[in-house]
């Protein structure tokens, strides 16, 4: 007995000091790339690797669009839409705006050495007319026909003016090659585990816990890409992935890490971070519901929530406040009408907001809820994303904010599938949510927020105008700026709109969503900055991922 | 959360899966009617140090359960100060990332923690007591179903069955947490108190009540359990001191509802904040404590009754020998 | 023989029971869970993926309730468990593949651990009654019993990760600087994440250990071949081991059995603190990711675990211990 327990003591302490020895060893330093042409990537993406590569399967985008697949043209929408040719050199859009005709670029070949032709160009488009899953921008609802018509032309013909689909049909788009595919008997569940694209890396080898990406030889840019070699490692929670940041072994971060500072940049000065607003987080209102209809109630709610405690205590102050106009400053500072901020200035005044109130006819009850004379309280439930620690750290300031000029505000967390299923069919009272697609001018978002065309009755899903919204005018303004090329008529529209938000407050906006992106510059250069914003930096962003890649290079 | 001390060690019994201690020798001696047993325990408490120590934290968190107000003046929701502010006189545990008052949350957050304790402790101990007794009283093939039922429940893992059918509720608030808890967790304690039972069987008493044509429910409810008080006593202790575990482990993994205040929520959303990492241990290590606490204290009342129970167990004091 | 008997009969009674539960929990939920699941996947399930979730959930179908029973049961039994919603479209049985290893490492080596550890204490302090052990034991563990197993993980990684920096605190292996091979660097970088989750274990679980082994021990020698072999005058440490300690180990064999439910939440909640990528973690995550099929079978697969380990543990007293063959 005595035996084994001495025996059991020293195999503890045995395996203990090797342990320690390791750990020393394998922490801080030694896991850092000493060759400084890899760069390893730090984006928690909440599950293991299935190693599947298509660019049309919604959960894979990220990882090949850019770093295998790319576009037609490369579109910043941090620029306002600043374009790079990519797979096309030129375009030119026709008479009425109704058809786009690209240059497709010469000499180019994929990653197996076959040429690309525009024959791969138009196979890609004429793909995703066939099999609607695969079309995940939704080019085929303003398509009519993509044709090639010369020697290395491809025409894009429309069914209608639809100017800012540029933006996903020639920068979102993946082309495929076409000796490839043509192969695959269901496009639809093929894996493309080895996928062959024009793009800068290939894949090579990809496991459950790390995909390792290699410099495409045939690459069309010599002498790019720099890095030769991408490490993407899987993580599945969030602190594991901003502790391998935090020790240097990860040097490009896409990562939610609360405290910042201390955790992050205070461990080196080598380490940054940028968080880029991108799109409104904003609390929506079921516009059926009888005492959210009433814009004065909303105008109340507009005055009364404190946006900047919301983004410090409920965001870390990661996330700026947003404003009732509707632009996500400082991203798209350039369409904000300053004459409007005059005339609606939806600032923090909670006394405001009672006077509001007061005015439609509520009166502040007994339980300091207000109630109007048909005895109806001003008493809500808000749904929210119950995994999203922040949102609902949110969403707690925005209860106590209401509830302190009379409204009462209760948050009900849901998972992320019950959530999804109430706001599409508008089975809720108020919602706290985003728009999923971000693109290089306020249109785009504001259109999914307020078109017509993105709603439906409650109980049927609406895609993206979740509030019940409609208004022909509002309409008209968004199929105007569709139809025009003119940068000085799309701000005259825009303006429009943001009259809309401010007199209208279909939605209330809270705070600006960001991309999150961290970075090491000890080893590497050519990181995207606020100063130099030369495409999304995060490196979930796609294809923006290539643009980054192909900039950095080691000092 | 490990295995509840059980005093006396495990001679194997009728077979079955092995189980616990017939129970302590003492209480089932002599039948004594309730409220002389009570105060045997209560004379037992005093004397015992560990009693003592274990009535003393429980009372301490009792009062901040029913008081809070006038132990802790803030808000415990409200994020109205400065966040992650270091310990001071104005903040006693310092500020929390959304500047809520530590101390506060903490102080508040007991209440829902001791009703959990007291209500599932209560509800595990009422179906322990029902079944065990039953069993044991009622014999053959109701024994025999219901100590299966007891034994299947008592070897499934629970801790994963908690998971699993918090998580298809979709998680929830603390009716949710209390049910889910109070219907998986009665079997240890099932166990034990049928033991018991069955060793009382066959006392003079019973037989005598069962000659004088007393009904059975009769000799159930006034005969056989007042007699087994210390064990109950012991079995609530128990069901209490998993219930707090439980619960707040549900809570720590985001399975309760994170807008209420309790211990184990707090512990969730310093876990989200990588409270530890960013300079804020106490965010973590406060609430943790308090569990520990109070778990010790309801583990201190049952090692006590174990040894009140069984003389074998007490401590043994040897005298200094001082050299001549 | 008869008790062998009895203790498969009832490890198979307990194995239908967690299957049934499986099988019952979803149908009895207000709103099946498996809807919102499907719809989420809306279009891009085949056929026989659609139909092994079907038999797993009860959905979309006209099947009465036993019918139902059956063919879950049939499916559970050739080991279709269906996809994985989180790794679609992996299986989940090639999916938990993955992260058994790791528990059952860090299970394993623990629980051998806290085995000979918590024993040996146990002996030494029921030895010598009224010594410094004996009295300092039962009160420290009484509160380690109290700890909450994620707390304990919390205080190891604030003090020996963050405080003093020895030991990393964060998953299984540095995964974008090393991969799985039998290499000494791997080899090494398992150990160093393994040892502060290990430690964590060992610490919440030893006091059990500890103070069964006390407490059969004090009885133990209270017996009267105790006292006769002191009567004979045989050596101290020879009682201690040959005649007490054999006796009073074998109820904590079955303590054993029986503390396996609480290892197994212990190791969940512990891998959950340092994101360790075992089965429990694994669990965990299935449930917030609302991965039903995955989270079933995780749940079924830590019951069958158990379950074979308690009657190993039955058998092996048996086999040892006489007088439980007798006990019925």
């Amino acid at each position: 007995m005595r035996r084994l327990k001495a025996i059991g003591a020293l195999v503890a302490a045995g395996v203990l000091a090797a342990a320690c020895s390791a750990g020393k060893g394998g922490g801080s330093g030694s896991g850092t790339t000493k060759a400084t042409n890899v760069v390893t990537i730090s984006n928690e993406n909440g599950a293991l690797w299935t190693c599947g590569f298509s660019p049309f399967n919604g959960s894979d985008t990220l990882l090949t669009v850019g770093f295998v697949y790319e576009p037609l043209v490369y579109v910043n929408a941090l620029q306002n839409g600043k374009t790079t040719p990519m797979l096309a050199t030129s375009w030119q859009w026709g008479a009425g705006n109704t058809s786009l005709t690209f240059t497709i670029r010469k000499n180019v070949k994929f990653s197996d050495g076959t040429a690309m032709t525009p024959a791969d160009v138009v196979y890609t488009f004429n793909l995703l007319k066939k099999y609607p899953a695969l079309d995940l921008t939704g080019d085929w609802s303003v398509l009519s026909s993509v044709t090639q018509t010369g020697s290395d032309q491809v025409t894009m013909k429309f069914k209608h003016a639809a100017v800012p689909a540029f933006y996903f049909i020639a920068g979102q788009t993946p082309i495929v090659p076409q000796h490839i595919w043509s192969k695959i008997s269901n496009p639809v569940s093929f894996a493309d585990s080895k996928p062959v694209g024009t793009g800068p890396y290939k894949v090579n080898p990809c496991t459950k816990q790390n995909i390792t990406y290699t410099a495409n030889p045939h690459y069309w840019q010599s002498g790019l890409p720099k890095i030769t070699k991408v490490q993407y490692p899987a993580f599945t929670s969030n602190n594991t992935a901003n502790d391998q940041l935090a020790s240097g072994q990860a040097q490009w971060g896409s990562q939610y890490i609360p405290s910042i500072k201390s955790f992050y940049t205070a461990k080196s000065p080598s380490f940054h971070y940028w968080f880029p607003p991108t799109v409104n987080v904003s609390l929506i209102p079921n516009l059926k519901n009888s005492l959210l209809a009433n814009v004065k109630v909303r105008q109340a709610m507009a005055y009364a929530i404190d946006r900047e405690k919301v983004s410090s205590i409920g965001e870390s102050g990661y996330e700026p406040p947003a404003n009732q106009a509707g632009i996500v400053t400082p991203t798209f500072s350039s369409w904000l009408d300053s004459s409007l901020t005059g005339k609606y200035n939806y600032t923090y005044n909670p006394a405001k907001a009672k006077q509001i109130l007061a005015s439609a006819g509520f009166k502040m009850g007994s339980d300091g809820i207000m109630a109007n004379s048909k005895g109806q309280k001003l008493s809500f439930s808000v749904i929210n994303i119950g995994d999203y620690s922040d949102w609902v750290a949110s969403m707690q300031v925005v209860a106590q904010n209401l509830k302190a000029v009379g409204i009462q505000v209760t948050p009900d967390n849901l998972t992320n599938t019950d959530f999804t299923a109430a706001i599409y069919t508008g089975k809720f009272q108020l919602a706290y949510y985003d728009q999923q697609t971000f693109g290089p001018s306020p249109y785009y978002e504001l259109r999914n927020w307020l078109d017509s065309a993105g709603t439906a009755p409650i109980g049927k899903t609406a895609a993206t105008n979740y509030e019940r919204y409609s208004n022909p005018a509002t309409d008209k303004l968004f199929s105007q700026y569709a139809a025009s090329t003119s940068v000085s008529q799309q701000h005259a529209i825009i303006n429009q709109v943001q009259q809309v938000m401010l007199s209208q407050l279909p939605i209330i906006p809270v705070v600006q969503a960001v991309d999150w992106y961290q970075w090491d510059d000890s080893s590497l250069s050519g990181w995207p900055t606020p100063s130099n914003p030369y495409a999304q930096p995060a490196a979930y962003s796609y294809p923006d991922a290539e643009q980054v890649l192909l900039h950095l290079r080691s000092k | 959360m490990s295995m509840p001390i059980s005093g006396v060690p495990t001679a194997p019994d009728t077979g079955q899966l092995p189980g616990t201690a017939p129970g302590p020798a003492g209480a089932g001696q002599a039948r004594l009617p309730a409220r002389h047993a009570l105060a045997r325990m209560g004379r037992a408490i005093r004397s015992n140090r560990k009693a003592a120590a274990g009535t003393v934290l429980l009372a301490i968190f009792l009062f901040a359960a029913l008081f809070p107000g006038l132990i802790a003046h803030d808000d415990p929701g409200a994020d109205a100060y400065q966040p992650k502010l270091g310990i001071s006189t104005a903040h006693l545990l310092g500020t929390t990332a959304q500047g809520q008052d530590m101390w506060a949350q903490l102080v508040w957050g007991t209440r829902n923690v001791m009703i959990i304790a007291f209500v599932v402790g209560l509800a595990a101990t009422g179906i322990a007591v029902l079944i065990g007794v039953a069993a044991a009283y009622l014999g053959g093939l109701w024994d025999g179903s219901l100590s299966l039922l007891t034994d299947v429940l008592l070897v499934i893992p629970l801790f994963p069955l908690l998971i699993i059918i918090a998580g298809y509720a979709h998680g929830g608030g603390t009716l949710v947490l209390i049910l889910v808890i109070t219907v998986t967790s009665w079997s240890y304690t099932a166990r034990q108190l049928r033991s018991q039972a069955l060793s009382l069987r066959k006392r003079d008493f019973l037989e005598a009540a069962r000659v004088r044509g007393e009904r059975r429910l009769y000799i159930v409810v006034v005969e056989i359990i007042p007699t087994m008080t210390s064990l109950i006593v012991a079995a609530f202790l128990t069901n209490a001191l998993y219930a707090v575990l439980f619960a707040s482990s549900l809570q720590f993994i985001g399975l309760g509802d994170p807008n209420t205040q309790s211990w184990g929520t707090m512990l969730y959303w310093a876990q989200n904040n990588a409270a530890l990492q960013t300079g804020q241990p106490m965010w973590a290590l406060a609430p943790g404590a308090c569990i520990a606490a109070l778990g010790a204290a309801f583990a201190l009342l049952n090692y006590a009754f174990d040894e009140i129970g069984n003389p074998a167990l007490r401590p043994v004091r040897r005298k200094r020998v001082t050299r001549a | 023989m008869r008790f062998a008997l009895r203790r498969l009969g009832f490890f198979v009674i307990t194995l239908w029971a967690a299957l049934t539960l499986n099988f019952l929990l979803p149908r009895l939920m207000p709103g099946n869970p498996a809807l919102a699941m499907l719809s989420k996947f809306h279009g891009q399930l085949g056929p026989g993926t659609l139909h092994a979730l079907e038999v797993l959930f009860g959905v979309n179908t006209q099947k009465g309730l036993l019918a139902q029973y059956f063919s879950y049961l049939h499916q559970v039994f050739t080991g279709n468990f269906g996809p994985s919603l989180d790794f679609y479209p992996e299986p989940v049985t090639s999916v938990i593949g993955s992260a058994i290893w790791w528990t059952l490492g860090l299970v394993g080596i623990v629980t051998i651990l806290a085995f000979l550890l918590g024993t040996g204490l146990g002996i030494v302090s029921a030895w010598r009654r009224g010594g410094r052990l004996d009295s300092v034991l039962p009160p420290v563990f009484v509160i380690t019993s109290a700890i909450p197993y994620f707390w304990m993980g919390m205080v190891l990684v604030l003090i020996f990760g963050i405080t003093l920096g020895w030991l990393p605190t964060e998953g299984g292996y540095y995964v974008s600087t090393d991969s799985p091979g039998l290499n000494l660097t791997f080899f090494q970088d398992v150990l160093s994440h393994a040892a502060l989750p290990a430690l964590a274990l060992l610490i919440t679980t030893i006091g059990t250990w500890i103070l069964t082994m006390r407490n059969t021990m004090i009885t133990t020698l209270a017996e009267d071949y105790v006292r006769m072999a002191r009567a004979k005058g045989l050596p101290g440490r020879r009682i201690m081991v040959d005649y007490a300690a054999r006796n009073a180990i074998l109820p904590n064999l079955t303590g054993f059995a029986m503390s396996l439910g609480f290892v197994v939440s212990g190791a969940i909640l512990i891998e959950y603190v340092f994101n360790y990528p075992g089965v429990g973690y694994m669990l965990l995550q299935a449930v917030q990711g609302e991965d039903y099929p995955l989270e079933q079978a995780l749940f079924l697969l830590i019951t069958v675990a158990v379950l074979v380990a308690i009657l190993i543990a039955d058998i092996a007293t048996a086999l040892l211990d006489p007088r439980t063959r007798t006990g019925g």
